[in-house]
């Protein structure tokens, strides 16, 4: 038996999907975080458990006619596959919108329950629906559901509807099926008869205590936090806070311990090992393996402490209004106001991001998001920026925030770009959303999103930096001949031979090293690589313990043990952060892109990108700090000056292209 | 002796790694470390299915 959730969006149907099948899928307080249908055995203690009964979360629709990619998805999945029983999941606190849908849905012939979502809050304001009412009107069981309750949520009545009513015959209370849908105006006179009905019944069963068009709390919480100039010192406010708490004190605090155990741990190791073991394989089996992945697990109690605060401020609603204070900013260069919502998604991991443009209909605007959201510093990069935060800025919330706020200005001026060398800077664009409710946020639900990332982080680190940190150390330990290499000569080995050239490119920007350019490379495969070849090159375990860094140098200048100064240390920070993400991002972009010329544009602007700013960072700040341009200043400003002339010349070339537009146009 | 302990030892957890890898990648796990990686499938595997 097959059942299908559908419903508006942002109505709970990822909620109640986990609720009723016990997964753990991405939910958000905002529309438009489900782009794809996912399916779950619904659990069998909700129902006699004989037969399976699957359940099938599809992305949220307004309408059966379809206006953006992942409606379509809704309206294919319920025409064409045949679902045995519609759960409609239906916004209590918005009735007359969400039954517009249902109507709709109760014309196609297949059995329909309305699950009467998120009444717990019509409770609390008083809004009264007579359930008993409205199944009779729209002639299908309606059940009360509080998908985020643990007990008491209507979910074992819920499926209990579902099992009885499946193959019988449901009378549609509105019949527009037979509208010509290719006739417009035929179309709009029949949604104007279906707004009616619907606004009929919505005066017969609901019962509102507080009007509607009252300003309420909300509104005016909404105003100084949504304003368009307020708006933007609280978001660095906010994420300032997030970063404080994650970076500088739980995280690192419950670092300590993790990093005591893994210390330990690597300890016992080298006992066990003793003196008799060959020093190659007890490098590749400490330093490599233990140390190498032991360095990026360090940072986990960091990255959940910030996913956890993430976690809470998407689901008490905060995030859908920073996409309402960005989108005035967005919209001016050339973006969808959609187009926040992809690189939101993208602080946690850039692919669900760049897949999340789908929504986007506009195919440059959707490109162009596709393209800047790795941008925004994903969880992958969060260890990195943890790690030059706490070794060179003492564990300074600012240096995080700063990078997303760089992020969101490199998005900006890289959106300003790309309208201008497509010859499209005239184009409008137009978004519409919808704000959620301010909420309480579920600890529960920012634990679980928590501890699902740390699950993936681990298994990350066991696999993919393991073998990354194990190759990085056999390829430092021998050269080209597969002869162990001499001490004080690991330049000859295989690694520094790749890394090297990379290295000589890099002299401008502060880093020009083999260890720190062969870090960079790697972390084109994940880039929590960075830290784990950091570590391996480095022969360190431990980087949450600044003072044990200090003793491992030396010396009490923790930056030297890198060669880098601060200033050097913060372009390095930049240029992982902005140059292309990793492969499987690099993916996602192709398949989202349709588009060859664009993939190669987009990854050649972000390695042009992160180079020049941190180009600019290194020079400048050298500059300011010791009165003097640092190392390879000309040969890098030639580098930086030839990439701006060639993108000026492309922009020059599309305002051509935008003149010519506008004059066949006259 | 120990040395071939240790070799069999970091054999052990490569091969170990690179299996669940496979596997990963076997189960449609086309981004290993994303939570999302399992959903993402038509994405990654270049199927336009959802787009228009």
């Amino acid at each position: 038996m097959k059942v299908a959730l559908t419903g508006n969006p942002n109505s709970g149907k990822t909620t109640l999907f986990n609720a009723i099948t016990g997964r753990n899928e991405h939910v958000g307080n905002w529309a438009g975080v489900t782009i794809e249908k996912k399916e779950g055995e619904i659990k069998k203690s909700l129902h006699n458990g004989e037969t399976p009964i699957f359940a099938v979360d599809l992305p949220g629709a307004y309408s059966m006619s379809p206006f953006t990619s992942e409606e379509t998805i809704t309206r294919d999945f319920v025409k064409k596959e045949n679902p045995d029983v519609i759960i409609n999941i239906v916004d209590a606190t918005n009735l007359s919108r969400s039954l517009f849908f249902t109507t709709q849905l109760l014309e196609l012939g297949i059995p329909v329950v309305v699950a009467l979502n998120k009444s717990d809050i019509n409770k609390k304001k008083d809004t009264v629906i007579n359930t008993r009412a409205l199944s009779q009107r729209l002639g299908c069981p309606v059940v009360e559901t509080i998908s985020v309750a643990a007990s008491s949520n209507g979910l074992k009545e819920l499926i209990s509807a579902v099992v009885e009513v499946r193959g019988k015959k449901q009378q549609a209370p509105f019949d527009g099926s037979a509208v010509n849908m290719t006739d417009k105006t035929a179309v709009e006179a029949s949604d104007k008869k279906r707004f009616e009905f619907v606004k009929d019944i919505v005066s017969e069963v609901e019962h509102r205590k507080v009007s509607s068009n009252r300003q309420t709390r909300q509104d005016a919480v909404d105003r100084i936090v949504a304003h368009k100039w307020l708006g933007i010192p609280i978001f660095a406010a906010v994420m300032w806070a997030v970063f404080s708490i994650s970076q500088t004190f739980v995280g690192p605090y419950l670092a300590d311990t993790l990093v005591g155990w893994i210390d330990g741990f690597y300890g016992w190791a080298e006992g066990m090992l003793g003196e008799g073991v060959s020093p190659v394989l007890s490098a590749i089996l400490l330093d490599g393996i233990i140390g190498g992945v032991g360095a990026v697990v360090g940072f986990l109690p960091l990255i959940m402490a910030l996913f956890f605060l993430l976690s809470l401020l998407e689901d008490c609603g905060y995030m859908a209004r920073v996409a309402v204070v960005m989108d005035r900013f967005f919209k001016r260069v050339g973006l969808s106001g959609k187009s926040i919502i992809p690189m939101v998604i993208g602080t946690g991991c850039a692919i669900p991001g760049i897949m999340a443009t789908r929504t986007i209909k506009n195919e440059r605007q959707r490109r162009t998001t596709a393209m800047l959201t790795p941008f925004m510093p994903c969880g992958a990069k969060l260890p990195v920026i943890a790690l030059f935060a706490g070794v060179f800025f003492e564990d300074s919330a600012w240096v995080g925030t700063s990078m997303y706020f760089v992020g969101i200005a490199l998005i900006i001026v890289g959106a300003l770009i790309v309208v201008r060398i497509t010859g499209e800077q005239n184009a409008k664009s137009f978004f519409i959303m919808e704000l959620p409710e301010y909420k309480f946020p579920s600890i529960k639900r920012a634990a679980v999103e928590m501890l699902s990332r740390a699950k993936s982080f681990i298994v990350k680190a066991g696999t993919i930096i393991l073998l990354c940190n194990a190759a990085v150390q056999i390829m430092q330990t021998f050269n080209w001949k597969f002869q162990v290499v001499a001490e004080g000569a690991e330049s000859t080995s295989i690694l520094a031979s790749i890394a090297s050239p990379f290295a000589l490119v890099l002299i401008p920007l502060g880093f020009g090293v083999w260890q720190l350019a062969a870090a960079a490379v790697t972390g084109f495969i994940a880039k929590e690589n960075v830290v784990g070849t950091l570590a391996v090159v480095y022969s360190i375990t431990n980087f949450i313990d600044t003072e044990e860094l200090a003793l491992v140098e030396g010396a009490a200048d923790v930056a030297g043990l890198m060669g880098l100064t601060s200033v050097a240390a913060l372009a390095y920070l930049m240029f992982n952060l902005f140059t292309p993400p990793c492969f499987a991002a690099i993916g996602a972009m192709n398949s989202e892109m349709e588009n060859k010329k664009w993939l190669w544009g987009g990854i050649a602007f972000q390695l042009g990108t992160g180079y020049t700013i941190a180009f600019i960072t290194y020079q400048v700040g050298t500059l300011l700090t010791t009165g003097t341009m640092g190392r390879g200043f000309l040969p890098g400003l030639t580098a930086v000056i030839a990439m701006i002339s060639y993108v000026v010349y492309l922009m020059k070339k599309g305002e051509q292209k935008a003149a010519a537009k506008t004059a066949l146009s006259v | 002796m120990s040395n071939i302990i240790v070799t069999i030892i970091i054999l052990a957890i490569v091969t170990g790694a690179i299996t669940k890898v496979v596997i990963e990648k076997r189960n449609g796990n086309k981004c290993i470390g994303c939570p999302h990686g399992k959903s993402c499938g038509s994405s990654c595997s270049c199927d336009d299915s959802g787009n228009e």
